[in-house]
């Protein structure tokens, strides 16, 4: 579904991203996980080019995106949903309107529409009684379901986490997670970066192990988090398990 | 300060000349006659403000300009077979004015002297004046000669031959304002001991105000110095030839005093009650009408100017914001440019270096300097909005696969709409009080319909504080406006 052909990204003269091939397959649930500064947010911003690569490619349902025209890349980016460690929601809409200005201006679907999808969507992560509330008055974890609620409701085939509980209370962690697995089960294809390992251990059908911009090792759960081959591997997860 | 205003609007006439070769027509031949009569219409430029000569009175129920050189210009029209339209302009700006085409000739009791000469043209003289000196009526034993005002603070009109003639008073310290109601209220109130005058002005301030006392000053006078005449660009000898034979009709006739008397009669009438009390009633009574057409054009000017600014400033702010040089360069050499040059002169020079090309009615150019000016301020509050609104906003809204421009309008703009709202605010304010600057150019809006009533109704501190309480309900209304919908907007 995603193909990532030697992929490089720069920052002036910082190298973040050295030479990445990877594929992710339909159905698949891919967790990245890796130390900060790995490379693992900006690998993620990569696939629907938020960041520039500044080299190799990105090829999504057979479409190369990399050097794309702005409009086939906007139509593209509806089929990619993408979930951010702040929440971005629209503070000046409510939940509901966070969910209906996307399908209703860029897709072009009528309002009534759009709003009968977003109550149904909010009802799914939980918030059917929060329709309109903004953002402000709700709980870190109730805006970060509301962000995965808005991201669905433009029926993407892909949804991409950057690190969406890392902003989060402790307390209000599981019910984003849990929210999380219940779209797994549901079959969506999904890119996770994340710090929560019992997520990874959990819903994860591949991990990836990213250091110094790179994939360092990858492969199941239980092969990564009980067997895993590479030195930097065992050391970061001596630290965080 | 004046002359230097001068200087600078006839240094952009000069320039805008050398930049625009072949436009300039100021070395017309015979055809200026002709072309007066081809269009049907004498403009005259006068500065209303100077009794008996120019200024407003009621007359069939309408305000308009009269006075001894209006009768003059309506016989000279008349006699041209023209409609007469009279423009009332600062009389600092009357020969800019003229130069810069907006009108066709001078009408305003002015000197023809020798300084003035080297600029414009002059008809022969139609009016023997003579300069006298204005003091308060306490002072009138003491004051009675330009020597027992030695080493005193005298003041003049800006620009005004009177200005030359007090030099002749010995060591005095001289005050020049463009206004004269603000020199007798500068009298008025100590700040000054006399002040030089033309004469039958001063006579027709003293008779209206028994406060004032005037005497013929005892100056040295070039004959030029000693009377009015009319200014024309120079080189339509054609037009002065012709407005010459109806000034000898108005010479032989003695028309001048005929004229001179009527005026007085219109003086009468705006004459005020002498009891104290009454006349604070009356004169909201009276000229609520001034002020009133003031309010509505000064917030005219200002709407235009806001919804013109906020257009321009989006644009502009949009420009500055773009990845390419060739877009942001010009905004933000626009904006630099305008915020480095102050109102007054961007205001002089739409309407002055316009009048050389097309006619351009002064409202309408006071509304385009406004706006241009305004555009640039709202710029760059825009600007600073856009970039406060967090970036998460704006790449949440690319990730859902919204184009640049609908992210920019319904997700970062309206966020960036309420950071800025109390600086909008602010400008808007500023707008309201500013948009008093283009009365320089003869706009009838609130400040200049103030001179207007201070000269007609010979009250000097009144018709400012009268202003001042409608400045202010206009702000603080505006100031709770912005504040509702402020509350409205938050959702914090």
């Amino acid at each position: 579904m995603i193909k990532v052909n030697h992929l490089k990204k720069s920052f002036g003269k910082n190298e973040v991203l050295k030479d990445i091939n990877e594929e992710f397959n339909q159905g698949e649930v891919v967790v990245v996980i890796g130390p900060s500064g790995s490379g693992k947010s900006t690998f993620l911003r990569c696939l629907n080019l938020l960041e520039e690569p500044t080299e190799g490619e990105i090829v999504f349902e057979g479409t190369t995106l990399t050097g794309l025209k702005e409009k086939e890349l906007n139509q593209l980016r509806q089929k990619m949903g993408m979930v951010f460690q702040q929440f971005n929601l629209f503070p000046h809409k409510t939940a509901k309107e966070n969910l209906t200005i996307a399908p209703v201006k860029s897709k072009g679907i009528s309002q009534h529409e759009a709003d009968q999808k977003a109550v149904q969507l909010l009802r799914q992560v939980g918030l059917g009684d929060k329709e309109n509330a903004y953002p402000s008055s709700l709980s870190g974890g109730q805006q970060q379901r509301v962000a995965i609620a808005r991201a669905l409701a433009m029926d993407p085939d892909v949804m991409l986490f950057d690190e969406p509980t890392s902003a989060l209370d402790p307390e209000m962690v599981g019910e984003v997670l849990k929210v999380m697995k219940d779209l797994a089960q549901s079959g969506m294809t999904m890119v996770v970066v994340t710090h929560e390992m019992g997520f990874a251990r959990e819903v994860a059908d591949r991990v990836l192990f990213m250091d110094d911009g790179l994939i360092v090792e990858q492969g199941s759960p239980e092969v990564i988090f009980s067997n895993p081959r590479h030195e930097r591997t065992k050391d970061f997860l001596s630290k965080v398990l | 300060m004046k002359k230097s205003v001068k200087g600078i609007i006839a240094l952009l006439i000069l320039m805008s000349t050398f930049m625009i070769p072949g436009t300039s027509a100021s070395a017309e031949d015979g055809s200026a006659l002709q072309r007066v009569q081809d269009e049907g219409v004498l403009v005259v430029g006068t500065s209303a403000d100077f009794p008996p000569f120019e200024f407003y009175a009621v007359v069939d129920g309408e305000r308009q300009v009269v006075g001894m050189d209006m009768m003059i210009a309506q016989k000279v029209a008349d006699d041209l077979g023209v409609e007469l339209q009279i423009q009332d302009i600062g009389f600092d700006s009357l020969l800019p004015a003229l130069e810069a085409r907006n009108v066709d000739v001078v009408i305003a009791g002015m000197t023809p002297t020798a300084e003035r000469r080297r600029s414009v043209d002059f008809s022969d003289i139609y009016f023997q004046t003579f300069q006298n000196i204005m003091v308060r009526a306490e002072d009138q034993d003491v004051y009675d000669s330009i020597e027992s005002l030695s080493g005193l603070t005298v003041g003049v009109q800006s620009g005004s031959l009177q200005e030359e003639l007090a030099n002749q008073i010995p060591d005095a310290q001289i005050m020049s304002l463009t206004d004269l109601n603000d020199l007798l209220l500068a009298l008025k109130t100590n700040r000054i001991e006399a002040i030089v005058m033309q004469g039958p002005n001063a006579v027709a301030h003293a008779e209206n105000d028994s406060d004032l006392h005037t005497f013929v000053g005892d100056f040295e006078l070039d004959d030029d110095d000693q009377g009015s005449a009319i200014a024309f660009r120079p080189g339509e000898d054609s037009l002065v030839e012709a407005v010459n034979e109806s000034l000898a009709e108005i010479e032989e006739q003695n028309l001048t005093e005929e004229y001179l008397a009527e005026a007085g009669e219109y003086m009468a009438q705006t004459e005020l009650d002498e009891d104290g009390e009454e006349i604070e009633e009356g004169f909201v009574s009276s000229y609520w009408e001034y002020f009133w057409d003031g309010t509505l054009i000064t917030l005219l000017i200002s709407a235009l100017g806001v919804i013109f600014g906020l257009i321009m400033g989006s644009l502009l702010a949009l420009m500055r914001l773009s990845k390419r040089v060739l877009i942001r360069f010009p905004a933000t050499a626009y904006v630099e440019f305008v915020r480095g040059t102050p109102l007054l002169i961007q205001v002089m020079f739409i309407y002055f270096a316009s009048g050389m090309f097309f006619n351009l009615p002064a409202l309408t150019a006071g509304i385009i300097a406004v706006s241009l000016n305004s555009g640039a301020y709202i710029a760059e509050i825009i600007r600073g909005g856009i970039n406060s609104v967090n970036k998460g906003q704006d790449e949440a809204a690319r990730s859902l696969g919204m184009s640049k421009k609908q992210t920019m309008r319904h997700i970062v703009f309206p966020q960036a709409l309420k950071n800025i709202w109390p600086a909008l605010g602010n400008e808007f304010i500023t707008i309201i009080k500013e948009s008093s600057i283009v009365s320089v150019i003869g706009v009838g809006e609130l400040i200049f319909q103030t001179r207007v009533v201070r000269s007609i109704s010979f009250q000097g501190i009144l018709p400012l504080f009268v202003t001042m309480l409608i400045y202010f309900v206009l702000t603080y209304t505006l100031t709770k406006l912005l504040n509702f919908y402020e509350g409205r907007m938050n959702h914090d």
